[in-house]
């Protein structure tokens, strides 16, 4: 096990890193002046962002995590409420289980 | 679709303030979502104990980290001696994408004084920017929303890891209840959301496709990032014609 000292210097290595990645972003933006073309680039990135997060989240998981965020999905675009959508999800997951297997 | 320069700079435009009530008003915002962490921080307390971390360690790493994905990785390396330069690469694969969120959330962050941009990106996480920079582009000009959900998400995160490092009871697979799947469906609401946008589509699949394709060819993490820069791109282009 590593002793006290190498633990604390674990965790403050990874505060520092977590605490760049946050900050680090804005940082490096506002040095640009944001343009039309600049602000189009980064809506495009806001949600191609969340979309790979989910895409690569779904791809490592299996059939029943890709069919609850499907159904997650639909209800968003029925209901327009993405708590709904996640309870929703949640349910279909919890109910795969017992039902499926 | 067509929006006039003058919408677009309404969008944008307006004065970016930072208030208690915003950040009041982000805790409430995302406390339906931020619940099910708890679940998780209970798991990673009783697996930091496993891995020989004391109680003391494991909070200490959940309030200075606060990323569950991070602090998960770190226990796989937990044995002396401390493979700190495998390990720092592991943990810039993972927290890269945040580089990419703050710099998503910059037309408005960086409109506040220098102190309050990097406190209110300090608890940027998946969930708050998922939520915040919607809310953002249609018209909400509190960043506290930003900050109060990453501080109920924080709050929720080390009150788990304090039950589970101190208290030491597995409460059972969080699967059988649902609750993992929680934070992708979630995340997948926020993207049929902006489906809405026409401009949105092709990011949204070719994000999508490449973050897949990714995956066994670059270490985790490194795939999303090139995914939404990918997608990024294809939004500039597809809106230019």
């Amino acid at each position: 096990m590593p002793n006290d000292a190498t633990a604390f210097a674990v965790i403050a290595m990874i505060a520092v890193i977590t605490f760049a990645s946050r900050v680090s972003g804005a940082l490096l933006m506002s040095r640009i002046e944001v343009s039309a073309r600049i602000d189009r680039f980064l809506d495009a990135l806001s949600v191609s962002v969340i979309a790979a997060l989910v895409a690569s989240i779904v791809a490592q998981n299996g059939l029943r995590e890709a069919v609850a965020v499907a159904f997650a999905a639909a209800i968003m675009l029925g209901w327009k409420s993405a708590i709904c959508a996640m309870i929703g999800g949640m349910g279909f997951a919890a109910a795969w289980t017992p039902i499926l297997s | 679709m067509v929006r006039s320069s003058l919408n677009e700079r309404e969008k944008k435009g307006g004065a970016v303030i930072l208030t208690w009530k915003g950040v009041l008003r982000g805790g409430r915002r995302l406390f339906p979502i931020a619940v099910f962490t708890i679940p998780f921080g209970i798991a990673f307390g009783v697996a930091a104990i496993e891995s020989g971390l004391t109680s003391t360690q494991a909070v200490l790493m959940s309030v200075a980290a606060f990323s569950g994905a991070t602090q998960f990785a770190t226990l796989d390396f937990w044995r002396e001696p401390l493979a700190f330069g495998s390990l720092a690469m592991v943990l810039l694969a993972l927290n890269a994408r945040h580089v990419i969120m703050g710099a998503a959330l910059s037309p408005w962050i960086n409109r506040l004084p220098f102190g309050r941009r990097i406190l209110s990106l300090s608890y940027l996480s998946d969930p708050n920017f998922a939520d915040s920079q919607p809310a953002f582009q249609e018209g909400e000009r509190d960043v506290g929303i930003l900050l109060g959900g990453g501080l109920t998400l924080w709050v929720c995160w080390v009150a788990g890891t304090a039950i589970g490092a101190l208290g030491g009871t597995d409460i059972g697979d969080p699967s059988s209840y649902g609750i993992d799947v929680v934070m992708p469906c979630f995340f997948a609401a926020v993207v049929a959301g902006q489906l809405n946008q026409a401009t949105a589509f092709a990011p949204i699949l070719v994000a999508s496709v490449i973050a897949v394709a990714l995956l066994s060819i670059v270490p985790t993490g490194w795939n999303v990032v090139v995914a939404a820069l990918a997608g990024a791109f294809v939004g500039l282009i597809f809106h230019a014609k």
